[in-house]
């Protein structure tokens, strides 16, 4: 079998997670959400997600006393390129 | 001449072709890995690199040898053309079969003897008394020995690709496989090329369907919905 999926998930693979459960909650995820969606610890969620806000790839929104993430144009424009070369790599029979 | 005489030319002109596909190939693997950091990706940069490289070489061989059809060179012109083809094909499929083994992690004996099996043979094969199967010497050019070994190597990397299409069922992974399998037919075809010198020709439209499928497939991933 060619493509077996890594014991640990990478950096870009959690960072990729993270980024599509705010794309799929319509661009407006609580930290809760993301947190079971992407299936993180709190402590590691919250490191995440600050570099990910320093990569100035997600935004964090406060809202009515309710926080939340949405991506940056650079995060989507970020996620389409992850897709195309997943897609790539999925196409040879590598896992990213 | 290996072909038939109405196909000089179009060998050279197909490998042209070929060549810009496995540089757009080349690229998107280091575009990938620039993005990722995949090694894989990189192991894929470098080995479609390497066959561009070699692609463009024999080609431009191939149209100098007919430009200076008169002149004494053009056979060896052809010659180290193809000798810097067929080693950057042997290279660039070693790290593509690299790539696929450290991927798996287990780089058993098997998949090692996989590996240099066609190259042990090929210097077994050295030894031999047997005119026709030396590789070194004037008829390297399409030489069925130095075809049976890249065979080898491209038909682990179809098995590879073939496995993959059918775990995954993936339409774009067909299409990787669907090439390496034509390429690996080319090279066959090339190996039986003594029969009749259609082979040859048909050998070469082959291994263009070959890249245009995995042009194919590059142009469907790259479409961002």
């Amino acid at each position: 079998m060619t493509q077996r999926l890594p014991k640990y998930r990478s950096q870009m693979r959690i960072y990729v997670d993270i980024m599509r459960v705010i794309q799929r909650e319509e661009n407006r995820a609580k930290p809760t959400r993301i947190l079971y969606g992407a299936n993180l610890s709190h402590d590691r969620l919250v490191k995440h997600l600050d570099e990910l806000k320093s990569l100035e790839v997600i935004e964090e929104v406060v809202d009515e006393d309710d926080k939340f993430y949405r991506l940056t144009q650079k995060g989507v424009e970020f996620l389409n390129q992850f897709r195309a070369v997943e897609r790539f790599a999925t196409a040879f029979g590598f896992a990213i | 001449m290996v072909g038939p005489l109405w196909f000089v030319g179009f060998d050279s002109l197909m490998e042209f072709v070929a060549f810009f596909i496995a540089l757009a190939i080349a690229f998107q693997a280091l575009k990938g890995y620039r993005l990722t950091k995949q090694k894989t990706l990189l192991y894929v940069n470098y080995s479609f690199a390497l066959l561009s490289a070699g692609l463009l070489i024999d080609s431009l061989a191939g149209f100098l040898g007919i430009l200076s059809r008169m002149l004494r060179g053009v056979i060896v012109l052809t010659l180290v053309g193809y000798t810097i083809y067929f080693l950057a094909q042997v290279l660039a499929y070693a790290i593509l079969i690299f790539a696929y083994v450290s991927q798996t992690r287990t780089l058993s004996a098997k998949s090692v003897s996989v590996l240099v099996a066609p190259l042990a043979g090929l210097m077994a094969l050295q030894q031999g008394p047997v005119f026709p199967i030396k590789l070194l010497g004037p008829l390297i050019e399409y030489h069925p020995v130095s075809e049976i070994v890249l065979l080898f190597l491209v038909f682990y990397v179809a098995v590879q690709t073939g496995l993959n299409y059918s775990a995954t069922q993936d339409r774009n992974a067909f299409l990787v496989f669907l090439g390496f399998l034509l390429l690996a037919s080319s090279h066959l075809l090339f190996i039986l090329t003594p029969l009749g010198p259609l082979l040859f020709a048909i050998g070469h439209v082959l291994q263009l369907l070959g890249f245009v499928s995995l042009l194919t497939m590059l142009l469907r991933v790259a479409r961002v919905k």
